[in-house]
């Protein structure tokens, strides 16, 4: 397990209006973490995916349910690879084990692609309830 | 985010600045679908180039309108794609259905495909 410090922690309201500011934070840390611009790109789909599925699925739409996001640093050290860490928390509904396996792409199809471009652009994306809350862990290494 | 619209003769062009996410994407799903259902336009080219982020829910926005250009025959046209939302669209595995050009002088002269 390699060595974590965390380096921010933001307390958001549900609201689709945070996502850009979201995107503003996202994308110069990965950049200050020693992330590549397109990793940078594909951290910040992936994070604005995740929130954007809190604020549809967990919280049905409503406005102004509390969502906590924690950035990680991970150590390069004994081994251990280099990367970000990303821990979402909200308090809306668990998710359906269907919603958790996403939906094939290349299908016309206007719904179902926020799981897989998180897949797609993380290294590790694994959902977890805990209690009454939804605990999404993402991680992405620097190559 | 902002939409406007170019209205030639049987095309309109929309004009998209901004990013496209989960704020907007339903404002620009509903001048697509006005455009196409409503007025029955036949052809509806989307300019992209100001276009620097675009995530699945303005993917699904774009989905909607060819959708809805194929079920009444018209055509749905995309120009001026940034490297980062091509990426998204590869990514998705939608690129090959969509009518993609480079700018607008393409998009306008291209014949149907």
């Amino acid at each position: 397990m390699p060595r974590r410090q965390l380096l921010l922690r933001l307390q958001l309201l549900s609201n689709p209006l945070v996502l850009c500011g979201v995107r503003g934070v996202v994308s110069p840390l990965a950049g200050a973490i020693g992330f590549g611009e397109e990793d940078c790109h594909k951290i910040t789909l992936a994070l604005d995916e995740a929130i954007t599925n809190v604020i549809r699925h967990a919280y049905g739409g409503n406005l102004g349910r509390p969502i906590v996001i924690q950035f990680h640093k991970l150590d390069g050290e004994n081994g251990a690879k280099p990367g970000l860490e990303i821990i979402l928390q909200d308090r809306g509904v668990e998710p359906k084990p269907d919603a958790l396996k996403g939906l094939p792409p290349g299908e016309l199809r206007s719904g179902g692609l926020g799981l897989h471009f998180m897949r797609q652009s993380m290294d590790a994306v694994v959902h977890t309830r805990v209690g009454s809350t939804n605990r999404l862990r993402m991680v992405k290494f620097i190559q | 985010m902002q939409i406007s619209a170019r209205h030639l003769e049987n095309t309109t062009i929309f004009d998209v600045t901004g990013d496209i996410d989960l704020a907007n994407s339903p404002a620009v799903r509903k001048a697509f679908l006005s455009e196409i259902r409503e007025k029955k336009i036949p052809r509806v080219i989307v300019n992209l180039q100001a276009v620097k982020y675009i995530d699945s829910s303005g993917i699904a926005s774009l989905v909607e309108g060819l959708k809805a250009s194929r079920d009444l025959k018209a055509r749905f046209i995309l120009f001026g794609l940034s490297k980062s939302a091509r990426e998204v669209l590869q990514l998705s595995r939608l690129l090959k259905l969509f009518e993609i050009y480079e700018n607008e002088e393409q998009a306008l002269s291209a014949e149907s495909v």
